[in-house]
């Protein structure tokens, strides 16, 4: 008998074997250096000071690949930001300010940029970074049709004159090619020799505050500080990223000092948190746009009248309270108040007989609409049961469908459901988004919405340089698009943030770009 | 009849190896199948909201999914049978590393659940068969009852919530490998191990109980008390050694299940196991993750079940490897 149980831990023995033994064998060690581990619970202790601090941030999921052209996942730009560098980039205030690129001249016609590079900035491998590196980046983004390609629609040509000078050839004049450059570090300037070794993917190399040393796998990514960085060395000594999704877990590592700064908070956690005295919150509000979109290609929503009566059916603010428990703040329109592209708009009210009213005048006496949200996006479930109520207030019975989000996607690109809800984030310059989202040859634009008038805004403003003149456009377009009930804009959701208190001079950016080349622990 | 074969065992093991690469190779069919069968494209995904028309197509053939799904099931399998999965879309990942990278974790974290598992099932569960009807047997049978109830989210957090955020004693998430850092591997994957092990734990409980009754109301056992052999030799030497079988299986599929990944539990204490990297290449439709995968949990079934068979024959002479 006895034998047998040996035999049986023997086999549990081996199975455990297997495991120790493959375990060395899953880090990604890109210099050798075994500081990386010691980076555990390193910056919990903040009192020890000192730039060997590591700082420990729990975001929401692992990243998909980190290479900056190919990624469009969100996990990949929180650690990338701290890695690489653009041209220019947006500062707290989301201007444009110079970063590889310190100056920058416009031709005359407007149609030739001419960045001048900063001097002796190097790679985190050392080697120098020059025009090259620029041209070869945006290059390799336009030639290879990478996921920001559509930012260079204007560009013409990246040419590199001299190793401290870039000229960029627009076909047509082009304001908002600053905040295409920068952005977001997705039109990051990598390195050639990193691209082409395939190493960019799980070891990127950039010119930015912090060098990737370590990613494992579904665990962590480990970056160190960039004792040359051209903006000054981070005072602290490197940052390691964890994925972890569950809150509830995110919340405990940060009371017990596990973590130092995590974004897995949802928002129904935010009155609770902001009595902690052991959590600092961060809570602002982001660039970020939620909206309903009806599909003009079908009847009745290809009616004005009935996207207008929707919109005055629904009730915004509760909405607003259920998904976001009052963090987000509501808006008609899609750019937030924050901005400087700001539009005042408040056409729609909570107002079912203006709706009823509405949907008589269009002959609409009952209809049946077909809401597409997402189980990914638990917010458009939430959403969908209220507005499910204001509708059938004004006799419209909906039915809601909640598929997975790459089914989503399916759908919303072969245009079939009648009202969808979504996001967009990150939103910068309004070309960004009202083109693609309004303009007729519009890429994103699901709802099939064409009017000419707005087209004609849509392209001045693409080229309008006079900078006043250009947000006027942009306010008319705006204003246009949320009367003909393009969108039915909601609200902007909040940034939120918790972090130590222990961790010094961390800014809850509006568009999301998490950095942390400033930050410091306190004595 | 080659003469390596001549051998009952080495029979049964050849045997179980073309049955094992039949079973492998309809495995790849379907999950072929379905994955391109299930809505959602791959490319649109990985592309996000805005992308060019040129950016879309370029990425499709560079994945290869403009080719007719025969060839991409021919040169799928070509590839398989050499031992190369394919690059994952999502990571660019070669898939055999993806899967290796996680596989320490996942064992690491099968092996810890199934001994607390065992631990706690096998006292219990024979106790609570002895005495049938007793208040003892009562108090586990309810326990294992609240036991399989008990969502492994909750059991997670709720650890989670005692042991790191409250007493500090034990970290809440991550995973440290074994050869790193032994203590550091044992403290992270204690929390995980916990739940995994006591829901597995409640659940092989009743099994064991069931399986003890079973053998109890056997003639033999009747006989060999009325021998007169004492409790203890009756109980070790014919009641266990014959409930064991039935044990085994119980274990197997627990153990089988664990690695297949746990993703509820991995995604609680952010644990890298396999469960949550099928679980995003699932959500991205990451078409050569999701078949690697699937291929590597259902080797790992067939592994275990082959297992499980030998110590079948080992334990119970009355069954034949043949």
């Amino acid at each position: 008998m006895m034998r047998r149980i040996l035999t049986a831990t023997g086999a549990v023995a081996a199975v455990l074997a297997l495991a120790a033994c493959s375990g060395g064998g899953d880090a990604v060690d890109i210099d050798g250096s075994a500081d990386a581990t010691a980076a555990e619970g390193g910056g919990s202790d903040g009192g020890s000071g000192g730039s060997d601090d590591v700082l420990i941030a729990a975001i929401g999921g692992e990243p998909d690949q980190l290479d900056p052209h190919k990624s469009s996942a969100y996990f990949t730009f929180e650690v990338l930001e701290n890695v690489y560098d653009t041209l220019v980039e947006p500062d707290d205030d989301l201007k444009m300010q110079p970063a590889l690129a310190e100056s920058w001249d416009l031709s005359e016609d407007q149609l030739t940029w001419t960045f001048h590079l900063r001097d002796g900035v190097t790679f985190q491998d050392g080697s120098p970074f020059t025009s090259a590196d620029v041209v070869y980046s945006y290059n390799r983004i336009i030639d290879e049709d990478l996921s920001p390609a559509w930012r260079f629609s204007a560009v013409e040509s990246v040419e590199a004159p001299d190793d401290d000078t870039v000229v960029i050839t627009v076909s047509q004049p082009t304001p908002n090619l600053l905040s295409s450059l920068g952005s977001y570090k997705g039109l990051a300037i990598v390195k050639e020799d990193n691209v082409t070794s395939g190493d960019i993917t799980t070891a990127p190399i950039g010119t930015g505050p912090f060098s990737l040393t370590e990613y494992v796998s579904g665990d962590h990514i480990t970056l160190e500080a960039n004792p040359d960085y051209w903006g000054g060395a981070p005072k602290i000594g490197g940052v390691r990223f964890t994925f972890i999704s569950e809150p509830a877990t995110a919340l405990a590592a940060l009371r017990s000092g596990e973590i130092d700064w995590t974004d897995t908070i949802p928002p129904q956690q935010v009155e609770t948190l902001e009595g902690d005295a052991d959590v600092t919150l961060g809570v602002g509000p982001s660039n970020d746009y939620w909206y309903l979109a009806l599909n003009q290609h079908r009847e009745p929503w290809n009616d004005v009248r009935v996207r207008q009566a929707v919109a005055y059916a629904i009730d915004r603010d509760s909405i607003l309270q259920a998904t976001s428990y009052g963090t987000a703040v509501a808006n008609q329109l899609a750019i937030p108040e924050t901005s400087g592209w700001f539009t005042a708009y408040d056409t729609y009210s909570y107002d079912p007989d203006k709706a009823r009213e509405l949907l008589a005048e269009a002959g609409v006496t009952s209809a049946t609409i077909d809401m597409l949200a997402t189980s990914d996006y638990p917010e458009t479930s939430t959403a969908s049961q209220i507005i499910a109520a204001n509708l059938a207030d004004v006799g419209i019975t909906m039915n809601i469908r909640t598929p997975d989000f790459a089914t989503w996607l399916d759908e919303q690109n072969t245009g079939n459901f009648d009202m969808l809800m979504m996001s967009w984030i990150g939103n910068l310059d309004p070309d960004d988004f009202y083109y693609s989202q309004h303009h007729s040859g519009g890429g994103s634009n699901a709802q099939g919405y064409s009017n000419p008038e707005v087209d004609a805004l849509l392209d001045a403003g693409r080229t309008e340089t006079d900078e006043a003149a250009r947000k006027d456009i942009y306010a008319q377009a705006a204003t246009k698009i949320a009367d003909d009930a393009s969108y039915i804009y909601l609200y902007n959701p909040a940034v939120i943030q918790a972090w130590s208190p222990d961790l010094v001079d961390y800014v809850a950016r509006g568009d999301k770009a998490i950095r942390f080349r400033g930050v410091s622990f306190a004595q | 009849m080659p003469a390596f074969l001549a051998h009952p065992v080495a029979r049964f093991l050849a045997r179980r190896v073309v049955y094992s690469a039949i079973v492998l190779l309809g495995v790849m069919v379907v999950t072929f199948s379905i994955v391109h069968l299930v809505p959602g494209d791959p490319v649109r995904i990985a592309l996000g909201t805005r992308y060019t028309e040129e950016a879309y197509t370029a990425l499709r053939a560079a994945s290869g999914l403009d080719r007719p799904l025969p060839a991409q099931f021919v040169s799928y399998v070509g590839s398989a049978l050499t031992g190369d999965l394919g690059v994952s879309f999502r990571t660019g990942q070669p898939v055999a590393v993806s899967l290796a990278d996680r596989l320490p974790a996942t064992a690491s974290l099968a092996v810890v659940g199934l001994v607390i598992a065992l631990v706690i099932a096998l006292p219990l569960g024979i106790w609570a068969a002895l005495h049938e009807g007793r208040v003892s047997d009562a108090v586990i049978r309810v326990g294992s009852q609240l036991g399989v109830s008990v969502p492994d989210f909750w059991l997670g957090i709720l650890l989670i919530t005692l042991f790191a955020a409250t007493l500090g004693w034990l970290p809440s998430s991550g995973y440290t490998p074994f050869l790193e850092d032994p203590g550091g591997w044992l403290s992270h994957v204690l929390l995980p191990g916990l739940t995994v092990g006591l829901v597995a734990g409640a659940i092989m409980t009743r099994y064991i109980r069931a399986a003890v009754l079973e053998v109890v109301s056997m003639s033999y056992v009747r006989t060999a008390r009325s021998k007169g052999l004492p409790p203890r030799i009756v109980t070790l030497r014919h009641i266990l050694r014959n409930a064991l079988v039935p044990v085994l299986t119980i274990a197997g599929i627990q153990l089988a299940t664990i690695l297949g990944g746990v993703i509820v539990v991995e995604v609680v204490f952010a644990w890298p196991g396999l469960g949550r990297l099928v679980y995003d290449a699932v959500a991205a439709r990451d078409y050569p993750l999701i078949q690697g995968a699937v291929l590597l949990i259902a080797a790992m079934f067939l592994l275990v079940n082959l297992v499980v068979d030998v110590l079948y024959a080992a334990i119970d002479p009355r069954i034949r490897l043949s």
